[in-house]
This record gives structure tokens, C-alpha cells and sequence, in this order.
């Protein structure tokens, strides 16, 4: 056995004690592989011990240019590249920057496309939600529940891929309406798929929210103020789990949110603090009960008519001016700041993604952790790196 | 997009700004058009403390043409109790892009503007850490201006 020369050692016999422990802080990057970042990112941790003693994200692993893209391509040919930053919920991706292009064109969208993008979108949550709790519970060391999520996303996805043909990146929801309409007894099979949900939604639940272990792990880790929250422009489920009472399908509502009814779900310290990792968890698995009610009333309400605004051609050419469209993806405020010159593409298309500002304030949480909570922390953000880098 | 109107104190601010710049075309919102960069930070805070913006939810920046000699900048501020949203914006020029960071009174400020310092070189004068966020530390240029020049390769990667 080779011994450290600075290290001396207790001469009784019998047992051997360190008596010189030089402790220094440890530095330890989290990614950019590593299973519990969701997309190639690195975390920088400073550890004391156990203890996490700081926390540095760096982010850029994915950065596509999306925004310089968005500034070389027709506004059209930019829908495509919408898919692939938040591409867990590309429907929402879609509609957010088909929203803020028609602003710009001043167009109304025909109203059964109104309610089948909500439709979409809907179900787009309920996949991402399914896939965030689940591969959640995958960083906290439990199997179970990603393979019954991906069971029902699985059928989610085959929704979509008969409605459109694509299972991950959509491009349906485009400027000006829906790309086609929904193929015929479509909408019997998404009340069958809601139902099927409602079941084993339960059964996701006792997973979670029973489970000692889940609970241990989340419930008072990464306690997230309210003003802590707000302060740092945090999102979506981030921001509600925190018990603020802010969503944008109820406070600006968008396409036909008004006329359907759902709670906006806050957190409320379940197993322990508000607006720890728990509480976010809680408001993704009662988002998607809604999403669900949100669904059916759809399917109740929908009219018959036209898909596509008739003046919406393949080339578009919006007024000079600009407009920011916000929307409530499933990770919180995905925003589109579009400025057009009255040509044919754009001059500037931002994104203002939900994980980009949620994660800012996940390096703020971690100080003072255990280092096997920095998992839990960065989990119960849900990010999708694709988005947080563009 | 229902038109959310701002109240009382911000109504005023708005229509000063309009009264004396109508500028932009902005559509659906209040907006401030501030003529003095420096009063930035002081804006700012009044709109958080005064008129109740709790929430910065996006500061970006534009270059409305190559022949424009200035960047224009873009805040995003939300009242999630009156529902109202109000866009702050302001002009820089490209030579001298010198501009106080609202960091330290929106701490959501701190990564919007590494990003906008990045893409468009610009220096806010009082960040704590204006790293590069999203590009390689090497990176040159500044790829969101519209005089950007794409590089022929990086570390003997092509780029054409």
C-alpha cells in the first residue's frame, strides 16, 4: 500500500487514522455527457465535501445559430428550424412562431384550425410532461416511471403521426393555419387516448408522489422563492411551482384558451417547502389532468370549415414593423420577437426560450446542497438543451 | 393578441414617450422609447419598485440594417399583476457600445446580456461576468450584426 509522505499516521496498533486531512474545495463538471443534463451542457461544481459549495453552467454544446438562420432564410422556410429547439414539444415551437408571424400579417386564423392547433398542442404538453416526469425519476435512480411514460407518449407520437407524418418534428401548426386537416376518426382515438391516460395517470402518481425515495430526493431540495422566481424571469412550471399564480393561456390568452375552462396550477409545498424540486414535479403531473380537460372540451367544441387563412401564401411578405408573441410551452414562456423590413425574410427573429431563463437560476440553487442533489435540481427544471442554446 | 394597456403611472410615462418619438412600430404593447442611455438603470428600477414590473422577461438587441449606425435595444418587462406588458427600448451606436447592465436590478438580466454581448458586441458596463455564453471563447466577430463576415474555418474546421 503506498501512503501519501504528508499523511501521518496514529502509531497505536491496531487502527490506522488520517490525522492530517488537508481538505480543499473540489472542482467536478457535471456533462457535457452525462445523463442527468438532458442534451450536451456542462455543469461547473465546486464541491466542499458533500456540500456543494457553487455552481457555473456553460451552456453553447448545442448553439445551431437558429437566430442568425432565422435572419438568412424566408419566413416560411424558418417553421422547420422552430422544431428542432425545443424538440420535446415542437407543436408549441410551431405555434408560437406561426403566432408572431401572423401578427405581422394581421391574419386570422380560420377557427377549427384555432381549436386543432390548440388540440396539438395540448397533447404536446401532456408528451412533455410525460417525458420530464419520467426521465426525472431516471435522475433520481428510478426506472419505473420513464418506461410507463414513454408507454403513453408512445401514443401521443402515433397521434401525430397520423395527423402529420412526423413523430418528433412537426412543422404542423405553420403561418396562416394547420397544415392538413385531422384524418377521419382521429378525433374518436385522442378521446380514447385521454381516457386511457386518466387510468394511468394514478398510477404515475403513486410512482411520484408515494414513492419515500422520490420524495426524499426532491421535497425541500432546491427551495425556489417566489421573488427568487420572478427576479430571475423563471417560466412555466418553474415560476407556478413556486405558488405564483401566472400562466399565458388565462393572463394573455391566445387562439380560443378563452373560451375553455382549466385551472392554472400552483404549487403548494405537498411533501415539504414550497417550491422545491417536488413542487415542480407536482404542477407537470396536475398540467397534464388539465391538458386533458382542455382536450376534451376541444373535441366537444370543434366546428367544421376551413384549415388554412386563404391569403397566407408560400411566400410571405409582412408589413414593416414588429411584434413579440408569447406562448405557454409546456417549460414555461416561449416568446417570438419578430421584426420584418417588408421583404420576403426577416430582420431579426429572437427567441426568448423558457429553459434558457430557468436554467440561469438553477446555479443559484445549488450552494449549500448535497452534490447528488445538483442532479435533482438541474432535473426539476426541465430543460431541453436544444432550447436553452438555439 | 387582446391589447393589455398599461395603468396609471406607466399610461403617462407611455404617452410622454410617444408624444415624442412614434418611431417604432410597436404592435400590442406600451412601450418607452428612452432617449438618454444613461437613465437606463433609473428606468428600470422605477419600474420595478414604482409601477410593479416584477418580471424581465427578455433583453435582446437588433441591427436594423448594416447602413443603420446604430443597435437598437430591446427590454422585456411583465406586471403579473395588472397583466400588463411594457417594452423598453433604446439606440446605441455600433462604434460605441457602451451600456449600463440592468443586471443588478433584474438578475435575469445576467444571461440575456452575455448573449447580447456576444452576438452583438455589446459591453454592459457593470455586468459581473460578460463571458461568452452560447459561442466558443475564441470566437471572433460578433455573428448577429448584419456586417458579420462568416469566418472560412475554425481550428481547421471549414466553414464554407
Amino acid at each position: 500500500m503506498s501512503v501519501h509522505p504528508a499523511a501521518h499516521f496514529d502509531e497505536k496498533p491496531g487502527r490506522q487514522v488520517e490525522l492530517d486531512v488537508a481538505t480543499q474545495d473540489c472542482m467536478i463538471h457535471m456533462g457535457p455527457q452525462h445523463p442527468a443534463t438532458h442534451g450536451v451542457m456542462r455543469v461547473l461544481l465546486k464541491a466542499d465535501g458533500e456540500i456543494l459549495a457553487g455552481a457555473q453552467t456553460h451552456l453553447g454544446y448545442l448553439h445551431r445559430c437558429a437566430e442568425k438562420i432565422g435572419e438568412s432564410v424566408d419566413w416560411l422556410q424558418y417553421l422547420p428550424y422552430t422544431d428542432r429547439y425545443d424538440y420535446l414539444a415542437a407543436m408549441n415551437n410551431n405555434l408560437g412562431y406561426s403566432l408572431a408571424v401572423e401578427s405581422l400579417l394581421g391574419a386570422e386564423v380560420p377557427e377549427r384550425a384555432q381549436y386543432l392547433r390548440v388540440i396539438v398542442a395540448e397533447l404536446n404538453r401532456i408528451a412533455s410532461h410525460l417525458f420530464a416526469v419520467g426521465t426525472y425519476g431516471l435522475d433520481l435512480g428510478a426506472f419505473t416511471p420513464l418506461f410507463t411514460a414513454l408507454r403513453d407518449r408512445e401514443e401521443v407520437l402515433e397521434l401525430f403521426e397520423k395527423i402529420c407524418g412526423a413523430r418528433l418534428t412537426y412543422s404542423y401548426i405553420r403561418p396562416g393555419g394547420v397544415m392538413n386537416d385531422a384524418p377521419e376518426g382521429w378525433m374518436a382515438t385522442v378521446g380514447e387516448f385521454l381516457n386511457r391516460l386518466e387510468e394511468s395517470w394514478h398510477e404515475y402518481w403513486t410512482l411520484i408522489a408515494e414513492n419515500k425515495i422520490f420524495i426524499e430526493r426532491t421535497a425541500n431540495i432546491g427551495v425556489l422563492s417566489a421573488e427568487q422566481a420572478q427576479a430571475w424571469g423563471c417560466s412555466g412550471p418553474m415560476l407556478r411551482g413556486s405558488g405564483v399564480d401566472w400562466d399565458l393561456r388565462r393572463d394573455q390568452p391566445y387562439l380560443i384558451y378563452d373560451r375553455l375552462e382549466f385551472d392554472v396550477i400552483k404549487g403548494v409545498g405537498y411533501r415539504g417547502t414550497l417550491g422545491d424540486c417536488f413542487d415542480r414535479t407536482f404542477v407537470r403531473m396536475f398540467e397534464m389532468v388539465e391538458s386533458v380537460r382542455i382536450v376534451r372540451q376541444c373535441l366537444e367544441q370543434i366546428p367544421d370549415g376551413e384549415i388554412m387563412h386563404e391569403e397566407v401564401g408560400a411566400v410571405i411578405r409582412p408589413a414593416p414593423g414588429e411584434s413579440y408573441v408569447a406562448i405557454e410551452n409546456p417549460r414555461g414562456e416561449l416568446g417570438h420577437y419578430c421584426v420584418s423590413d417588408g421583404t420576403k425574410i426577416a430582420t431579426r427573429v429572437r427567441v426568448r426560450s423558457p429553459s434558457f431563463c430557468n436554467m440561469s437560476v438553477a446555479e443559484h440553487l445549488m450552494p449549500g446542497s448535497m452534490l447528488g442533489d445538483a442532479a435533482a435540481i438541474i432535473g426539476s427544471v426541465d430543460i431541453v438543451v436544444g432550447e436553452t442554446d438555439r | 393578441m387582446p391589447l393589455i394597456a398599461p395603468e396609471g403611472e406607466t399610461k403617462e410615462l407611455v404617452r410622454r414617450a410617444k408624444e415624442e418619438d412614434a418611431d417604432p412600430v410597436w404592435r400590442g404593447d406600451a412601450f418607452i422609447l428612452l432617449r438618454d442611455l444613461a437613465q437606463l438603470p433609473e428606468v428600470m428600477t422605477h419600474c420595478r419598485d414604482q409601477l410593479g414590473y416584477s418580471l424581465l422577461y427578455d433583453v435582446t438587441a437588433v441591427d436594423l440594417s448594416s447602413d443603420d449606425a446604430d443597435l437598437k435595444l430591446v427590454y422585456g418587462l411583465r406586471n403579473l399583476k395588472t397583466k400588463a406588458r411594457l417594452v423598453v427600448q433604446a439606440r446605441v451606436a455600433k462604434e460605441a457600445t457602451q451600456v449600463p447592465s440592468v443586471s443588478f436590478i433584474y438578475p435575469a438580466a445576467d444571461w440575456h446580456e452575455r448573449e447580447a454581448a456576444e452576438m452583438y458586441g455589446i459591453t454592459y458596463v457593470g455586468h459581473p461576468d460578460l463571458r461568452k455564453l452560447l459561442l466558443p471563447d475564441d470566437w471572433d466577430g460578433f455573428p448577429l450584426r448584419k456586417d458579420y463576415e462568416y469566418p472560412d474555418e475554425y481550428h481547421g474546421v471549414s466553414c464554407t
